[in-house]
């Protein structure tokens, strides 16, 4: 890993920082990349001697946010309202205990009880749509089947196909927009549901 | 991960306090003392710096230096020797203790 791959890890890593802080910090870097290269080392040497960016970005936020002792927001032992630390928020939480984890799944599955059958009926209308588009469309088929099936042949039938063709042209291009959202909705719903479940550290 | 390198983690700090205390040194200057000593993640000193500075123990100035950018050197506070000094006594005595607790498990 050269120097420029090193800092650009570790910037990254650092994004939960306060931009001040974390430029503070990224200084002190290019510093130490800035003397050691003046001691003839390469980049490589240099990033290796530092260590891993991921691992040195979660001290420097470790070591910047270890609440002295944690806080609970369920803990009434502690009428003080909670520091506010902005930052904080912006983390993902990664530890979870097992009590609330059990109450997210239930609260899932409560939830899911209800929502994933009114999704479920959102798709049936729109599969609905869809049909009744192709039914339209391939109307003009059935005018020359009911034709062989020897019920005759009259002028009307050709313009209710005409008219029908023309719903059908409707109701697809509305169908391709109904299911382009459906589609939508779904996927952000299982991802939210994904990223509830495991904790909020769904984001990647 | 490696206990060893917790080890290391938790003695950095005493070092780099020590290493201050002896005279006024900026970051690279430290990185190398600490790894002439121990062998540890460079990395790792310059978040262990800022708490120590966020901490009151040390303070920092720039100074202009010929070759290369300015050095940030860090000074320590008296809250810092104190502390410092808070931090070798328990050093000593964890190292006793802990040594005197393998010392009578080899001999059994």
């Amino acid at each position: 890993m050269n120097k420029s791959q090193f800092l650009a890890q570790l910037h990254d890593h650092l994004s939960v920082l306060p931009p001040e802080e974390r430029s503070e910090l990224m200084e002190d870097y290019e510093a130490h990349f800035a003397f050691a290269l003046q001691n003839g080392k390469t980049e490589e040497e240099i990033a290796q001697e530092l260590g891993n960016p991921a691992e040195l970005a979660k001290e420097a936020i470790d070591g910047r946010f270890a609440p002295k002792e944690p806080v609970y927001w369920f803990n009434p032992a502690n009428p003080e309202p909670a520091p506010i630390q902005t930052p904080v928020r912006q983390q993902p939480v990664k530890r979870r205990g097992g009590a609330v984890t059990t109450m997210v799944y239930i609260g899932l599955f409560f939830l899911n009880l209800i929502l994933v059958p009114l999704l479920i009926s959102f798709w049936s209308v729109g599969i609905a749509l869809a049909a009744s588009a192709l039914a339209g469309l391939l109307s003009p088929l059935a005018v020359v089947l009911d034709y062989f099936a020897g019920h005759g042949y009259f002028a009307a039938k050709t313009y209710a196909t005409v008219a029908l063709v023309g719903v059908g042209i409707f109701l697809a291009i509305a169908s391709r927009y109904i299911f382009k959202a459906l589609v939508l909705i779904s996927v952000s719903y299982w991802r939210w549901n994904v990223r509830v479940a495991k904790g909020g550290a769904g984001h990647e | 991960m490696d206990i060893s390198v917790q080890f290391k983690k938790g003695a950095l700090e005493l070092c780099v306090l020590v290493l201050i205390h002896e005279r006024d040194r900026y970051g690279y200057e430290l990185a190398q003392s600490v790894s002439q000593h121990i062998e540890v993640a460079e990395g790792a000193l310059y978040p262990l710096l800022r708490r120590l500075v966020g901490e009151g123990y040390c303070t920092t100035y720039l100074q202009e230096s010929t070759e290369g950018p300015p050095r940030k050197y860090y000074k320590l506070t008296p809250e810092g020797e104190h502390y410092m000094k808070k931090l070798v006594i328990e050093w000593k005595q964890f190292v006793k203790s802990v040594s005197n607790l393998i010392e009578r498990g080899s001999r059994l």
